[in-house]
């Protein structure tokens, strides 16, 4: 028990503003949803605005539209028109960014504290009064497709990862890219854009977080301002959709000049919110997270079958995948590759883990804990997910107890109950030459 | 992600921290230790952390014949010492949630760790030992290097992990300042544990490196256990002394390196030439007006050449400091049948600095921005180690950041275009392109006098 004991002793240690009480949050009478954070380490803000909508609400033929969405906010509203966001916004010192996922879509804005009022109003002009001008539209197009055509000339990953979640959902909206079909981004209309915005991009849809250098009584006083006047709008359907079970392995093989192949095999895995995505989280460590790694230290180092291997489980609203990558090294085939995977996970189900690992996992993830709250930004941005995806931003605090909890059981249980041949999919990408 | 933000920043730190107005650098210590080594020590009490951040001054320069030397010898660093075997160095450090990681750079090799502040006493006598004496088990750098060879193929795969690689040789040509950080496979195959040792024991001297400790810890105490720690390091007199050209980079005309990547969709480049080094006085101010033409969103480049245009996903320019010269280049990407016009915009906005030039609207815009994205930059007590080490390799001080604000504030539109003319290039520009070359062959070549490269060849 002696890491409990200090693992407590370092929680209590925490500074104010990184402790859960010092959150705060209220209601909007639109239904927005405003946490806030002080934190006066330094004289900026990060202020983030969470919408929940992402590809998963899509449907063929408009794949990848929630991700035009959001390049298409920065193009001009009524106040401030077409590039005048950002504009404005590097005038007075902030800058900006923001990111789609299957899920939601990410604003960020991060600035020196005297532009407070300033970002309320750019971002209250945008949530009420986008404009869709057409020079914009078709310009804003081919970015995106500079942004697709650049991430998969760079990233054969990218291109793999696109093929093989393709091919594991067969019903659920998980099945296309957050960037969208290429057929589709040259095809939205405008209508399309309308239509998006009114469903999503209402107040009662949106969590806004600020931290850092702010007071709660100012932040009240700015969002009953200038963003309580926001119309309510009508709660965006549900998706109702859900994966049938899959009842045998999927296989795929995609041809692509690389020097060596790549092999990917993903399982299907509950949500955010299921009670096994801490002993899921965990496992993902025990299988990638550094040399001492289980699948690291077979493939990477010991054996120097691959060159590289990572694992993935994040959070997602409806179940995804549990995704094994790993890259070969030169003369190794992606059979070897598949079989010491295969083994090392089959050994956690069987055997189980030793305490010293499990251990090991629980301090990587309390250390990642303390990484993220050195900044405004981390803490922005975990808040806001954890609200999204658990919740609750509260369990973010709650995030290293709650991994402290797992036990090896609850370990072998996850990785006997999901990581099952006939719910697997595998995904091969070759070079030409080398596919028969 | 809208902007592709990290691919082309400036790899070392620019700015720092102010209060109440202006920004200051938080209150540290600075040590000499009588074997020359600098030790630097600064609290930081948000989270219970410490960092530490060493910083040896070799790099790839030092390569001599072997490119990739360097590299090897600082990722070996962690593959044992006289105490502690590989294994024990991995199991504990990542045991107890600790980072140790290290990177080669052409001027330095640095060495980075983070852990809880309870795990200090543990960790730090490992960390002595990694710097001090590391032993470079034949077998384990062997396994090292024959990834890295298959990993130099795997990384001309992608056109933006190299493109730097190849901008730089072509600039720098058979300067050590062209070495390639990672080698060649043709330098690395002949690469023995045997030459790590060597490298190590010509350049690992305490006198011109630095070791800097920021964190949840009291420094007097700290300053005592880094004393104990590090006062054995022993220090001999150099036997090589550094005959290292510091290349003119002036260029008297065009040149074009096309580097024909057979299934390229896009062209991926990078223009550019002279820019300057770390230790100029108006490095500031050059910040200020680079910011202006490719240094955030609403950046000239980035305007013309993404949102007014849709011809990319994002364009940059940056300079790229050594300790004694630089590099400056514009980079972006289109698709191939874009290439000339992207290359054409580009230039043209080049040009609009050095004709048009700054005006006062855009001049205080920008310094609003830099002066306001700057206190980020130094918020964890990994930046702040990262920046008290690269202080001593460059030779600045605190007055660099305590003084930010009143130097952005100080730059008149005079100064800002005298600067232009100084420091930002005009003529005979240098290309390094990644593409089609059966499609952009007959295009490239107005730009300059073409030399073509295949990227599957080796190096670069």
């Amino acid at each position: 028990m002696k890491y409990l004991l200090t693992f407590f002793l370092l929680l209590a240690s925490l500074p104010a503003q990184n402790k859960t009480e010092n959150v705060k949050t209220f209601s909007l009478k639109n239904g927005m949803q405003i946490i806030v954070l002080e934190d006066h380490s330094i004289p900026n803000v990060a202020m983030y605005l969470f919408y929940k909508v992402g590809s998963r609400n899509e449907y063929p033929g408009i794949t990848g539209i929630s991700h035009f969405f959001e390049h298409m906010m920065f193009n001009g509203a009524k106040k401030y028109g077409p590039k005048q966001f950002d504009v404005t916004m590097e005038a007075n010192g902030g800058a900006n960014n923001a990111y789609t996922s299957n899920d939601v879509t990410v604003y960020s804005n991060w600035f020196p504290r005297s532009a407070l009022e300033l970002i309320f109003d750019l971002e209250a002009d945008r949530i009420a009064h986008l404009n869709f001008d057409d020079k914009m539209i078709e310009s804003e197009r081919g970015v995106i497709l500079s942004e697709r055509s650049t991430s998969l000339e760079n990233s054969n990953e990218a291109f793999l990862i696109q093929e093989v979640l393709a091919a594991a959902f067969n019903a659920h909206p998980y099945n296309w890219p957050v960037i969208g079909w290429e057929s589709d981004i040259k095809n939205w209309t405008k209508q399309d854009l309308q239509n998006y915005f009114k469903t999503y991009y209402a107040p009662n849809n949106c969590v806004v977080v600020i931290t850092g250098d702010v007071s709660l009584d100012e932040v009240k006083k700015l969002s009953k301002k200038y963003f309580e006047p926001i119309p309510k709008g009508n709660t965006p359907r549900k998706v109702h959709t859900v994966e049938p079970e899959q009842l045998g392995e999927k296989r795929l093989l995609v041809k692509k000049e690389v020097s060596t192949p790549h092999v990917i095999a993903v399982y299907h895995t509950p949500e955010a919110s299921s009670p096994d995505y801490y002993a899921l989280s965990l496992l993902s460590s025990i299988l990638s997270s550094g040399n001492t790694s289980r699948l690291y230290s077979r493939l990477v180092d010991e054996n120097q079958l691959a060159t590289e291997v990572w694992t993935d489980y994040g959070q997602y609203f409806d179940p995804f995948v549990f995704m094994i990558y790993s890259i070969c090294n030169e003369n190794v085939t992606t059979e070897q590759i598949e079989e010491a995977i295969y083994d090392e996970i089959n050994k956690i189900a069987t055997e189980g883990i030793s305490e010293n690992e499990l251990q090991k996992v629980k301090n990587q993830k309390l250390m990642e804990f303390y990484h993220t709250m050195e900044t405004i930004n981390g803490k922005a941005n975990q808040i806001g997910t954890y609200q999204l995806f658990f919740g609750d931003y509260k369990k973010l605090y709650d995030a290293p107890a709650d991994y402290q909890r797992v036990t090896i059981d609850d370990i072998k249980n996850v990785a006997k109950k999901y990581f099952q041949k006939s719910n697997r999919t595998v995904g091969i990408l070759k070079a030409e030459g080398e596919v028969k | 992600m809208r902007i592709v933000r990290d691919t082309f920043i400036l790899c070392i730190l620019l700015t720092a921290i102010s209060f109440a107005g202006k920004f200051k650098l938080p209150v540290f210590d600075k040590v000499i230790l009588d074997n020359g080594l600098t030790v630097y020590l600064m609290e930081q009490h948000e989270v219970p952390l410490i960092y530490l951040s060493a910083l040896i001054p070799c790099g790839a320069i030092q390569d001599g014949a072997k490119n990739g030397l360097a590299f090897l010898t600082s990722e070996s660093l962690l593959y044992g010492t006289e105490n502690y075997s590989k294994k024990q160095i991995e199991e504990t450090f990542e045991f107890y949630g600790a980072n140790i990681s290290t990177s080669a750079y052409s001027e330095f090799i640095k060495l980075n760790a983070s852990f809880a502040k309870q795990d200090q006493e543990k960790l730090l006598p490992i960390l002595q030992d990694i710097i001090l004496n590391p032993t470079f088990p034949d077998d384990e750098v062997q396994k090292r290097k024959q990834r890295l060879l298959v990993e130099l193929d795997q990384a001309k795969e992608s056109p933006r992990q190299v493109i730097r690689s190849y901008f730089n040789k072509f600039l720098f040509a058979d300067n050590e300042f062209g070495n390639p950080v990672l080698g060649l496979k043709n330098t690395v195959s002949d690469i023995s544990s045997g030459d790590l040792e060597h490298f190590y024991q010509s350049f690992f001297k305490p006198a011109n490196s630095a070791i800097a400790l920021v964190g949840d810890f009291n420094s007097s105490e700290m300053k005592k256990i880094i004393t104990e720690l590090f006062q054995s390091w022993k220090t001999e007199e150099d036997e090589i002394s550094s005959s290292i050209l510091i290349p003119t980079l002036d260029f008297n005309k065009s040149r074009v390196l096309l580097v024909n990547k057979n299934d390229a969709k896009e062209t991926t480049f990078l223009i550019g030439g002279k820019g300057v080094s770390r230790d100029n006085p108006d490095f500031t101010e050059i910040q200020v007006i680079n910011t202006i033409l490719g240094d955030r969103f609403t950046s000239w480049l980035n305007e013309e050449l993404r949102i007014n245009s849709g011809l990319t996903y994002g364009a940059r320019s940056a300079f790229m400091p050594f300790k004694n010269l630089g590099t400056f280049f514009i980079s972006t990407f289109t698709g191939t049948q874009n290439t000339e016009r992207a290359i054409d915009l580009a230039l043209q906005v080049l040009n609009r600095l050095h004709t048009t030039g700054i005006t006062d609207k855009v001049l205080k815009s920008a310094k609003n921005y830099i002066k306001g994205q700057f206190p980020p930059d130094y918020e964890t007590a990994g930046a702040l180690a990262d920046l008290l080490t690269s202080m001593k390799f460059y030779g600045f001080d605190e007055r660099y950041i305590n003084n930010f604000e009143d130097t952005v504030d100080k730059l008149t539109v005079t100064k800002a275009n005298e600067i232009v003319k100084k420091y930002f290039p005009k003529d005979n520009l240098q290309f390094a392109i990644i593409g089609k070359a059966s499609e952009i062959r007959n295009i490239v070549k107005k730009y300059g006098d073409v030399t073509e490269k295949e990227i599957l060849e080796d190096g670069f």
